[in-house]
């Protein structure tokens, strides 16, 4: 990080002179009663990495919709460098030099990679597209040269779809770093008063691995120097590490702002939930009873993308499979759900070995899955909570032959209080819940099934805050009390490491490492060695 | 000009239609109206004088006395069926299109008739859908008045429908072309007058003989009929089949329906040029749209000299091209009528059972379904059918002497479809 | 660390151009077998031509149609301007009811008149947010009545300058004049589809409307231009129709609206959009066209033509969908 009275690499003076990149005053929105952003004021500087930090429902993601565009304050001003503005959609926000990485991927799938990057393009910054006409080579070639300043080496004509979540999530923040770094350029070509441009990530690390993390965290720094980035977040260490500046909202206010130096984890994690101290993980007091082996993986192959993987799940235990991108781990679990195919090995449920496997016959078999993409395979946003938390299991919310709505109504409301969904409405549509939300109500969905034998969870803690992650971990671990199994993908080491009673390391499709937490300790390094 | 005696036929289907014979020029039936005018006066205010209270009884005894009156004054009329006014008439008449040749004339047809009997007349187009005619038909029978229908229905199966309107309306009709079996304007009432045809097996034979005649009794010919399922075409197509049988050295290489369409007939004789190439001589079609287009693609082909053809319908540009000689006489045959000719006559027919100068009870069997003269053009005689259409000078003058005129026979004797 | 795990990822993308090209398939397959039911025929250069000639009309129509369908709208529309459009160009050149002599400014107004057809669909179902097939169905009912009032009471309209009317169908240049125009057009928007930001803006509306609304994209301008370039396209072939046919009619162009969509979406683009292009329209209408020429060549009967005509394009689907099966993927 550079000081703040360092020169920055564009040579400009920091500070005095130059006004903040965004103030905002008084800044007031509400959805009918509901005040999701109350009187909030803050101010960005020139050249500023400011961390946004809240829990799910604090108001952060409205914050960013009128910093986007696409919401109008009720009350309240925005000045961007100095100008008073008014955003009416995302383009103005654009072109007063406001970008934005979204939490879910605003990229068009049936498109190459540099072509995505080149729609976002305003017409004066993609030269390759002068006139309308498209210029391919020229395209590919910026392209490339857009992702190699991230050290990614996606080639640029590959389709979108053929890539992977986290690379798209590259891709995305390459096309967002080059739309800054573009109103960088034509302000500075029309404003004799240097306008800064202003970046949003709206938690970009929550999909990516370690590797990607430090690749992020040197964009940022280099971003620092030609703009200001508002950086959300719930990685606590994260933010504490790669920002300058913290600022928390709870319950549409700003209750904190202050510079990163003086801070510790617990303090913010204190200001965010505004209670005690971070419930620490207790003690894996495991019973040493032998357990019931729930699922046997025996020598499962599937050509090109993982080879002669084995474990077994044990009843009322977690096995962890850590790995980074291209390792197998999810191909495995969709393996095991019956999402995909499988052609050497067997899988056994209960003892008996599989035959014909198929995702309705592992839900019968008692095995769940939550994945990934929570928007696109785990939540139907058009339905009401409610509805969703019944989708699998249906036969909780029957009476007789026909889904009773008293009966599922009970059972939404039993679960939103368990987990602390906000809002407590079990008729919204899922969709208009924050991110968090919506994943507690996913893991509902499946946890509602009294007789579920293994969950396989991947990446079940993305895009929670540390309480909502708090809460989650408690109900895996009472899960467990009663005696259910989970195969977890965890987003980060330390999740694994918290939560798993075995973990399975995997790197190019095959297992190279096992650790037993009940007798080794590993750390997150012995951890990295075995992945990569 | 050569008549021939039995129907032939252009589009869509046929219908029976019972024809009634005219009597004498109606002046009882003016009469009659007027002694209903005064009759009703002087029950109106004989009902009014009646001091009753109760406004509903009031208007029983006006309905059961104009009853009494109307029972009275049919009594009196000289024919068996009801008869109004004329200012109480509303002239209606159906076509399926009105891009159609035959439809425009059929048109033209209706209003000319019109314009001569001085009553108002509506046009009901239905795009080919029965929903459309139907609905048509009805929003008409609502206006008021009482219709008088010459009706050219989209599918037979309309025809029932249509009867219960004009009943209910109390009007009359006349149907051509198509009538489901089982149906006939006999056993329907009054109120269905006559049915209308032409001979379809006569219009094919017109056709085929003389194309037979051109190819010297030997060669190789395809069809194209109109559609596989239409009576009219069917009828077209036997006469082709039955004038082959009396020519076995004339083979028939395909039969393509072409759906009585100029582009598509285009299209099919395309691929069957294709297929078949020199070997053909003749095309023989069910319709002169169909013609056209195999024409057409027999110009592109740039073998229309040595190609005959044979249609139906005789449309103006087909006399025209038999005038001409165009393509060393490629044009052989078409068989001649209007649907100027039919729609006046159907419209007249059902205006005199209206008016009273039809008894409907005394017309003949043919009368109420019966088949109209068709004539046969040749390069021969083609001139002959250039001026105004092809119809006479006078025709429409005749027509209102002596609305059956033209009919040559009664219902068509069905041979088996192909 | 880093360079593993970022290693060369990707494969290309232009390999994917060709890859699912099961159309090409059944094209070949419907080729050998209508030679081995006739070969004396079928597989002849005029039968070629003959094949072409068919297929020309839906290959322009299908030019526009492809861009309209790439953004998941439909316009169903196409007969109605046909109809409309060639009826204007027959009245505006020499023809047997008037001596109106415009040349070649008949055809750019004809193209004119379709093109503003289609922008009015177009606005109709951006501006009062009526889905494209209420409008364009509605807009195919107008081009309609249009054409029945150019036509009027009288006598059908006839070209009177023949070579006109044999042009479309003569090959002076050993391909059919009016596929050599089918072709240009094709080309014409293949190169806007691969190279211009109007072709490829279409992609990304088809994929996702919701993000490309937030990318900043104008929708309804892009709804506008297509559907504009649909209209002049139909007008277009709607020329070429009455040009061939020798005669101005208002259902010059009947039967093509399912004739062209079948062959868009036989030829890989689906009614849903994003995926596709102008190419594979092509060779679609092809298959099709194909498929018309082949049954009667090969003598099977009328009764029995539309059966075995929706026989096979059922199976062309499937052909044209197999490489994109995925499990869990939905089909609507």
């Amino acid at each position: 990080m550079t000081t703040a009275a360092g020169q920055t690499a564009s040579g400009r003076e920091p500070g005095a002179n130059r006004p903040p990149v965004l103030e905002l005053n008084g800044i007031t929105k509400s959805f009918g009663p509901l005040v999701a952003v109350d009187n909030l004021s803050l101010v960005i500087g020139p050249n500023e990495v400011v961390g946004l930090l809240g829990e799910n429902g604090a108001g952060k993601s409205t914050l960013l919709k009128i910093l986007t565009g696409v919401h109008q304050p009720d009350k309240g001003s925005i000045t961007v460098n100095g100008k008073k503005v008014t955003l009416r959609n995302p383009q103005e926000a654009n072109a007063a030099g406001i970008g934005i990485v979204h939490q879910e991927q605003s990229l068009f799938t049936n498109l190459s990679v540099a072509e995505n990057i080149v729609m976002g393009l305003s017409k004066q910054g993609a030269r390759s597209t002068r006139f309308g006409l498209y210029r391919w080579g020229q395209v590919n070639r910026d392209a490339a040269a857009i992702l190699a300043r991230i050290g990614s080496r996606i080639d640029p004509r590959t389709k979108m779809s053929d890539l992977s979540f986290a690379h798209r999530q590259m891709v995305e923040i390459g096309r967002t770093i080059e739309i800054a770094r573009e109103t960088t350029r034509a302000l500075d070509a029309s404003d004799a008063d240097h306008g800064t441009p202003l970046v949003i990530l709206d938690e970009p690390t929550s999909v990516l691995e370690r590797n990607e993390t430090e690749i992020l965290e040197r964009e940022i720094r280099k971003l620092k120097d030609v703009g200001s980035v508002i950086f959300v977040s719930h990685r606590l260490e994260e933010v504490l590490r790669i920002c300058d500046r913290l600022v928390v909202m709870r319950h549409g206010r700003l209750v904190a702002d202050r510079p990163v130096g003086n801070i510790t984890e617990d303090e913010l994690f204190e200001l965010m939930i505004g209670q005690g101290a971070r419930s620490q993980a207790p003690a894996s007091a495991k019973a040493d009873a032998p357990a019931k082996a729930v699922l046997t993986v025996d020598s499962l192959s599937r050509r090109h993308t993982f080879h002669d993987v084995s474990f077994t799940v044990f009843q009322g235990r977690v096995t962890a499979i850590v790995g980074t991108v291209g390792s197998g781990r999810e191909d495995v679990c969709r393996a095991i759900f019956g999402a995909e195919a499988f052609d050497g090995g067997t899988i056994t449920v209960d003892g008996a070995p599989v035959r014909g496997w198929s995702v309705r016959k592992a839900i019968a078999a008692g095995i769940g899955y939550l994945p990934s993409e929570r928007g696109v395979e785990s939540v139907v946003g058009g339905l009401s909570a409610a509805r969703n938390l019944t989708l699998t299991y249906p036969d909780k919310a029957r009476a007789g032959a026909l889904l009773s709505p008293a009966l599922r109504n009970r059972l939404a409301n039993l679960w939103f209080e368990r987990l602390d969904v906000r809002p407590r409405d079990i008729g919204l549509e899922l969709e208009r819940f924050s991110g968090g939300n919506q994943q507690k109500v996913a893991l509902a969905k499946w946890l509602i099934a009294g007789d579920l034998k293994v969950l396989i969870l991947d990446h079940p803690l993305r895009g929670l805050d540390p309480g909502a992650s708090a809460a989650v971990n408690e109900l895996i671990r009472e899960a467990c009390r009663g005696g259910a199994a989970f195969i977890l993908l965890a987003d980060t080491l330390e999740e694994a490491l918290d939560l798993g009673d075995e973990i399975l390391v995997m790197r190019d499709g095959c297992v190279t490492a096992r650790f037993d937490m009940a007798r080794e300790h590993p750390t997150s390094l012995d951890l990295l060695e075995k992945m990569v | 000009m050569e008549w021939y005696t039995g129907p032939a036929g252009h589009t869509p289907q046929i219908a029976k239609s019972r024809l009634i014979r005219t009597t004498s020029n109606g002046s009882t039936g003016k009469c009659s109206v007027r002694n209903l005018t005064i009759w009703r006066k002087l029950v109106s205010s004989a009902a009014s004088t009646v001091k009753v209270r109760c406004f509903l009884t009031r208007k029983f005894l006006a309905a059961a006395s104009f009853g009494a009156l109307a029972w009275a004054s049919a009594a009196h009329a000289e024919v068996s069926q009801p008869t109004y006014p004329k200012s109480n008439l509303l002239l209606v008449t159906t076509v399926i299109n009105a891009t159609n040749p035959y439809m425009a004339s059929w048109i033209q047809g209706s209003k000319d008739l019109a314009a001569k009997l001085g009553v108002p007349i509506e046009v009901v187009q239905s795009n080919g859908s029965s929903q459309t005619e139907l609905a048509g038909i009805q929003a008409q029978a609502a206006k008021g008045k009482k219709i008088v229908l010459v009706m050219n229905p989209v599918a037979a199966s309309n025809v029932p429908a249509v009867v219960q309107t004009i009943n209910a309306n109390g009007g009359y009709m006349v149907v051509w072309w198509n009538m489901p079996p089982g149906t006939e304007p006999k056993t329907s009432g009054d109120h269905f007058v006559a049915f209308g045809t032409y001979n379809g097996i006569t219009a094919g034979e017109c056709g085929a003989e003389h194309l037979v005649e051109a190819l010297h009794g030997k060669g190789n010919i395809i069809a194209l009929p109109g559609v596989l399922d239409s009576t009219v075409s069917q009828e077209r197509y036997q006469g082709l089949l039955d004038t082959l049988k009396k020519n076995p050295d004339v083979k028939l290489l395909d039969t393509q329906p072409a759906n009585w369409d100029q582009a598509i007939a285009l299209r099919t004789t395309q691929q069957l040029i294709a297929k078949y190439g020199d070997k053909l001589d003749g095309v023989w079609t069910a319709d002169d749209a169909m013609m056209l287009g195999a024409y057409q693609a027999f110009k592109q082909a740039g073998r229309l000299e040595k190609v005959k053809f044979s249609g139906e319908g005789a449309y103006p540009p087909v006399i025209d091209l038999m005038v001409k000689k165009a393509g060393n006489n490629a044009v052989v045959a078409s068989a001649f009528h209007r649907g100027y000719m039919a729609a006046a006559t159907g419209l007249l027919i059902a205006y005199k059972a209206a008016v009273g100068e039809i008894d409907v009870s005394k017309l003949t069997p043919e009368q109420r379904h019966g088949q109209y003269a068709i004539g046969c053009v040749t390069p021969e005689n083609a001139a002959q059918f250039q001026a105004n259409g092809g119809i006479p000078q006078g025709w429409l003058d005749e027509l209102i002497k002596n609305p059956f005129k033209d009919l040559v026979g009664g219902p068509v004797l069905r041979t088996a479809a192909p | 660390m880093n360079e593993k795990a970022t290693e060369e990822i990707g494969n290309g993308g232009i390999r994917r151009t060709f890859a699912g090209f099961g159309e090409i398939g059944i094209l070949v397959l419907l080729i050998v077998v209508f030679s081995i039911l006739n070969p004396a025929k079928f597989p002849t250069v005029a039968n070629l031509n003959t094949i072409l000639n068919t297929a020309a009309v839906p290959t322009i129509i299908g030019v526009g149609a492809t861009f309209v369908v790439l953004m998941g709208r439909i316009d169903l529309s196409v007969e109605g301007i046909m109809g409309a459009a060639g009826l204007a160009y027959v009245l505006l050149s020499p023809n047997s009811r008037t001596s109106a002599n415009w040349g070649f400014g008949a055809i750019v107004v004809a193209i004119a008149l379709g093109a503003g057809l289609g922008v009015a669909t177009a606005l109709l179902h951006t501006r009062l947010k009526v889905p494209s097939f209420i409008v364009s169905l509605g807009m195919w009912y107008v081009g309609l009545g249009i054409a029945a009032v150019l036509f009027g009471q009288e006598m059908q309209p006839f070209l009177s300058d023949t070579d006109t009317s044999v042009w479309p169908t003569s090959a002076p240049l050993g391909i059919s004049n009016s596929y050599l125009v089918a072709l240009g057009v094709a080309a014409l928007g293949f190169l806007v589809e691969r190279f211009t930001r109007l072709g490829r803006v279409p992609y990304a509306i088809g994929n996702n409307e919701a993000v490309a609304l937030l990318t900043g994209i104008p929708v309804a301008r892009y709804c506008i231009y297509a559907f504009a370039i649909a209209g002049a396209c139909s007008a277009l072939a709607g020329v070429i129709a009455s040009m061939s046919l020798g005669a101005g009619a208002a259902n010059v162009g009947v039967g093509m609206v399912f004739f062209t969509l079948a062959a868009v979406v036989i030829g890989g683009t689906p009614l849903s959009g994003g995926k596709g292009g102008v190419l594979r329209t092509l060779v679609g209408v092809l298959v099709l066209s194909t498929l018309y020429n082949g049954l009667i060549l090969s003598g099977v009967a009328p009764s029995l033509q539309s059966g075995v005509s929706g026989l096979v394009l059922v199976t062309a689907a499937i052909a044209a969908g197999w490489s994109q099966r995925d499990r869990l993927r939905i089909v609507k």
